[in-house]
């Protein structure tokens, strides 16, 4: 609008120069002033007035708008102006009379005129349909002229379709009125319907199939909405069963979302059943909107006749589905089992298999409330217990099923205590061997089993005694304040003979609460509130099985607490703003190493399981830095053996330093080609390290080994981890004894594509002697790759597929380390870029494939190309093209650095890292985002 | 209401854009890069609607069409039905091809205020106007004939040459 301003004004200053006398001059002027009365008017005043501009313009433009004198241009504009003057001041249009005005405006014959009068009149009747009931003919009569007597100009017909955003702004209108009350008008208006339902058919023609279907779903949200003669839903209804499984995803997906909106009007449930089949086979469909459309589609027609079959449905799917839907897969499927439960004990089975078979996937709100079922209904205590009893027997379960199976196993494994392998000391045995396994959040949950087995066994079994108080005191030095206090007390507790069985006691009933899943669902559907069906389905009728009622807690425990819905995240915000997030969650982490944080996380869910968890969730004290006593003590083999990097340590600290034996950025470097190895050595202690990588997910095993004859006091080993790793270890002892190795093991996820590393900040007490250091874990780019062997007739199409940037990114590298092709070659393959010979017929060149794993990319093929320069083996070209732009990007620069570097070299961080914490930076070594911005 | 009519090329660059309501233009280029890197992962064969209250604040959807090289992007909320604005899409892009007869990128990087004068006459404060493309050319040439009548081209490109030097 700018530019043609210009040019008008430019027009115009030509024009005043070229006149010859002041008397041609006043009339330009007086003819410019004229042109930017009427387009200021209908064009500028809307969009730059407030609301007493409004007020005072509007009856001109209203004049503009019905005199017949002025051109249908300037007449099209008024309208639309207006609807913008409507916008900003509602009350230029209250007026006497202009219903009347409006109800003439709808017999205009210009279409383009109509068209935006319509525009202006689903604006005035979406505001108060009350005033504008005179013109509901009208608009019937535009319906009638448009799509049966087809009485429109040859131009305004888009693929032999009379203007079809005409009738969608018709019908749209039309919907606003509550309904249609004259009987004639009602038959005239359902006949134009029939029409449009019946004479429509999937056609070869993309656009006339377009058009036709934009009519076809508009007139079916009429027909939803005056919702009278059943015939003709039903009629509706077999229409979108056809849709739903036509070619066109586009037919598809609108297909799958009217069917949702469908499922608002009564009595067509029973029709839409019919096409249940259909509906889940879209569940498999490629793309993943029609995917989520039909998840939305299945939750919204379950219920308690068809519910067992969709929820089979939901888990089956769960297995293969994106991780962008699962865990809104997962809620839903929990909901729906919730709500229209046949029994209980299928209740229960179904959210076991959820934890079992997308343990990630499930929130905690998902696993509390299947504790509050089996707390409140006595006839599922046993099956429960022994449901959670067989899943425990599973070689590899997911942490939350522990939590599950241990607090149920707890609770109600005195029931089964007949059965084989269900004595309270196989029980214990079984639990106790998931311990090295898990989280600290999930340690206090089996110490609160464990107590609650030893009460079940009566008489006490001084075996099983003996066992768990070993267990309790190795605890009670825990630096984590929950399981300390636990072990404390439970272990205090158990002394007590009798009053343990008051104390330890079976937990009450939950009061009823409204279930927080079905809270959080709704809150995470309020955008689309008024279309959506969950809100239907809460006022109908749900299953008997489970009552439901919405009373405030009556014993004062804290309320549900609505942790609000995790959105499934974006991809493309995640590439958009790699950067800020990774600054924002490198600040997250603090959460995982600062105590204090870590002990107001757990407070939520104290609040859900009411007294299991809430007394005994107090904020431990803060973390006391024992370094402090330490300052320069020296040490017996500190000097020998001199290093570049203590050149850069205060000299009162030099002392003190253990020396590592050998070099730490090497063995890094060498770990990051092999699996095994060890990581860091010193005079007392061996860290090595073994690691299995399968696709995006690793576990790595960290070994602790003492090397003196003395043990090892206050061990601690934080992780450090950059926001595209997800790392969990398990507890490390504090304690190592003499000439012994414990194994610490590590789960690693990787999230996205990423170069930064993880690091391990290790810290161990010998003597007085305090050693800390910062390692860099292993656990890099190259971890997530696998080689694969591509040939020419899968590389080249893959290859053109990602035309440049920022799929494919080619850059001269140059101050590469000088290397034969073959050694070159050996030195991708190590780093698990299979290398391809043959695809380029150049020899100089060098051809790679690779596949990388990431929860963001999932599998992703990735392709390298090298080409060197004979002459100068110091540079070479390099095109990496992958089917994402931070993969490309991450993956150039990983293998850049590989090439460039010495791996001796290696990166800064390391040799600065082994110098102990001096003493007066207490702030540092607390604050993980700080260290990691001065090691990365 | 059509919130945003957006034409970017398949590298990412933006060749037209025109947003309905009042947007800071900070936000333009944030909000094409965030459109184009949904765009350029959407494979083939996949419905073209996507959903995203990211776009364009909360309630809108985007329709997408890909021509060649460019991608022409419609953003709207719910009152808007999204088949209609495929057929919008496409009567643009007829208009288009009618203007410059076998229209192709270079065509709309060079005449870009044209693309604004059409898309103006198409679509006004976020409403449609017409659809006819024959009346919307008809207007375009209209404004074009008054161009080249008064030489207000003529005036225009010398200025312009003179302030590029």
């Amino acid at each position: 609008m700018a530019l043609s301003g210009m040019r008008g004004l430019s027009v115009f200053i030509s024009d005043v120069r070229n006149c010859r006398n002041k008397e041609q001059e006043r009339l330009r002027v007086d003819k410019e002033l004229g042109n930017i009365r009427t387009r200021f008017k209908n064009e500028k005043v809307g969009n730059i007035g407030g609301r007493e501009f409004a007020e005072s313009l509007a009856p001109d433009v209203q004049k503009l708008l019905i005199s017949s004198s002025c051109r249908p241009l300037v007449r099209k504009k008024a309208a639309l102006c207006l609807l913008r003057l409507f916008r900003k001041n509602p009350d230029i249009l209250n007026i006497d009379g202009w219903s009347d005005r409006m109800s003439q405006l709808l017999d205009e014959r210009d279409l383009g005129v109509l068209t935006s009068s319509m525009s202006l009149f689903v604006a005035l009747v979406s505001n108060n349909h009350e005033a504008y009931w005179s013109c509901l003919p009208k608009c019937v009569k535009v319906m009638e002229r448009l799509a049966r007597n087809q009485d429109i100009p040859q131009e305004y017909t888009y693929y032999g379709i009379p203007s079809p955003w005409l009738q969608v702004k018709t019908m749209r209108a039309l919907q606003y009125f509550p309904t249609v009350e004259d009987p004639s008008i009602r038959r005239a208006l359902f006949e134009v319907l029939q029409r449009i339902l019946m004479g429509t058919d999937v056609v070869k023609n993309v656009n006339k199939n377009n058009a036709s279907h934009a009519v076809l779903f508009e007139a079916l949200a009429l027909v939803m909405h005056l919702d009278s003669e059943k015939e003709m839903m039903s009629q509706c209804v077999a229409l979108l069963g056809k849709f739903i499984a036509v070619r066109e995803p586009n037919i598809r997906y609108l297909g799958l979302e009217n069917m949702t909106r469908m499922l608002m009007v009564t009595d067509v449930h029973e029709i839409i059943k019919r096409h249940q089949a259909q509906i889940i086979t879209s569940l498999k469909d490629p793309d993943i909107s029609i995917r989520r459309r039909s998840l939305d589609l299945l939750y919204g027609m379950c219920d308690v006749s068809n519910a067992k079959d969709i929820v089979e449905e939901l888990l089956q799917y769960l297995a293969t589905a994106d991780f962008a839907m699962r865990e809104e897969l997962a809620l839903k499927a929990a909901i729906l089992a919730e709500k229209f439960a046949p029994d209980l004990s299928w209740y229960v089975d179904v959210i076991l298999q959820l934890i079992d078979k997308a343990g990630d996937f499930v929130s905690d709100d998902i696993w509390f409330r299947v504790v509050q079922f089996v707390t409140n209904n006595e006839d599922l205590q046993p099956y429960a217990a022994l449901k959670a009893r067989e899943y425990l027997d599973k070689p590899a379960i997911h942490e939350t099923m522990v939590k599950v199976s241990a607090y149920l196993l707890g609770e109600y494994s005195h029931l089964l205590a007949r059965r084989p392998g269900c004595s309270p000391k196989e029980i214990f045995g079984i639990i106790h061997e998931k311990l090295p396994t898990v989280s600290t959040p999930t340690i206090p949950i089996l110490l609160t089993t464990y107590a609650k087995i030893l009460m079940h066994s009566q008489p006490p079994d001084p075996e099983l005694q003996n066992q768990i108080w070993a267990v309790y005191s190795k605890y009670e030095s825990c630096i984590d304040a929950e399981i300390q206090q636990r072990a404390v007390e439970y272990f205090a507790l158990s002394r007590k003979g009798e009053a343990l069985m008051d104390i330890l006691a079976e937990m009450p009933k939950f009061p009823e609460r409204q279930s927080s899943l079905i809270k959080k669902a709704e809150d995470t559907e309020a955008d689309t509130a008024e279309l959506s069906a969950i809100k239907l389905r809460t006022q109908q009728q749900t299953s008997n099985a489970l009552v439901l009622t919405d009373q405030r807690p009556a014993n004062g425990a804290p309320q549900v607490s609505q942790l609000g819905m995790v959105m499934v995240p974006s991809t493309s915000n995640a590439d958009q703003n790699a950067v800020d997030q990774r600054v924002t969650q490198s600040n997250g982490t603090l959460s995982v190493v600062d105590p204090q944080p870590l002990a107001q996380d757990h407070a939520p869910a104290g609040d859900i399981l009411g007294d299991l968890l809430s007394p005994l969730a107090i904020e431990g004290p803060p973390g006391v830095s024992p370094q402090s006593e330490f300052n320069g003590v020296p040490s017996h083999e500190g000097s020998v053996g001199a290093n570049d990097a203590l050149a850069l340590a205060p000299v009162g600290d030099q002392e003190s330093t253990v020396k590592p034996i050998g070099d730490i950025a090497e063995r890094f470097q060498a770990l990051c080609l092999k699996d095994s190895g060890v990581l860091y050595e010193d005079p007392y202690v061996q860290i090595g390290i073994k690691a299995e990588w399968r696709g995006h997910q690793g576990r790595m095993v960290l070994f602790l080994g003492n090397k003196n004859t003395a043990p090892l006091d206050s061990v601690q080993a934080v992780i450090l981890p950059p926001s595209h790793l997800k790392l969990d270890i398990s507890l490390v002892p504090e304690i190592i004894p003499p000439r012994a190795q414990v194994q610490c093991p590590l789960e690693v996820v990787n999230l996205r594509p990423s170069r930064d590393v993880a690091v391990l900040d290790f810290s161990y007490k010998f003597g007085t002697h305090l050693v800390n250091n910062k390692l860099r874990l292993p656990a890099v780019l190259n971890k997530f790759l696998q080689p694969i062997q591509v040939s020419a007739e899968e590389f080249f199409p893959q290859w053109r597929s990602l035309p440049g940037p920022p799929l494919k990114l080619q850059e001269v590298v140059r101050g590469v380390r000088p290397m034969p092709l073959g050694e070159m070659a050996n030195l991708f393959n190590s780093l698990k870029l299979m290398v391809c010979p043959g695809l380029d017929p150049n020899p100089c060149n060098l051809v790679a494939s690779t596949t990388f794993y990431s929860e963001n990319t999932r599998a992703m093929l990735c392709l390298i190309r090298i080409e060197t320069d004979p002459a100068d083996r110091t540079q070479l070209r390099m095109t990496v093209a992958s089917g994402d732009p931070t993969l490309t990007f991450e993956l150039k620069e990983f293998i850049k650095e590989n090439l460039v570097s010495i791996p001796t070299a290696g990166k800064p961080p390391a040799p600065v890292a082994q110098q102990p914490q001096p003493n007066n930076q207490p702030i540092a070594s607390s604050d993980p985002g700080a260290l990691l911005a001065g090691l990365l | 209401m059509i919130r945003a009519v957006i034409v970017i090329n398949n590298q990412g660059k933006p060749r037209l854009t025109k947003f309905y309501n009042y947007t800071a233009v900070e936000q333009h280029q944030q909000i094409i890069r965030s459109i184009y890197s949904v765009l350029c992962l959407q494979p083939e064969n996949v419905s073209n609607l996507i959903e995203g209250g990211s776009f364009l604040g909360p309630d809108s959807r985007l329709v997408y069409k890909l021509f060649a090289t460019l991608y022409f992007v419609f953003v709207f909320d719910s009152s808007e039905n999204e088949l209609a604005m495929f057929d919008l899409i496409q009567v643009y892009v007829e208009t288009l091809e009618k203007c410059f007869s076998n229209v192709c990128e270079l065509d709309i990087v060079l005449n870009y205020s044209k693309m604004h004068t059409i898309l103006d006459e198409m679509i006004l404060g976020g409403q449609v106007v017409e659809t006819n493309s024959e009346k919307i050319m008809q207007a375009v040439e209209e404004i074009s004939k008054l161009e080249k009548e008064t030489g207000a081209t003529k005036l225009l490109s010398k200025s312009a040459s003179l302030l590029w030097g």
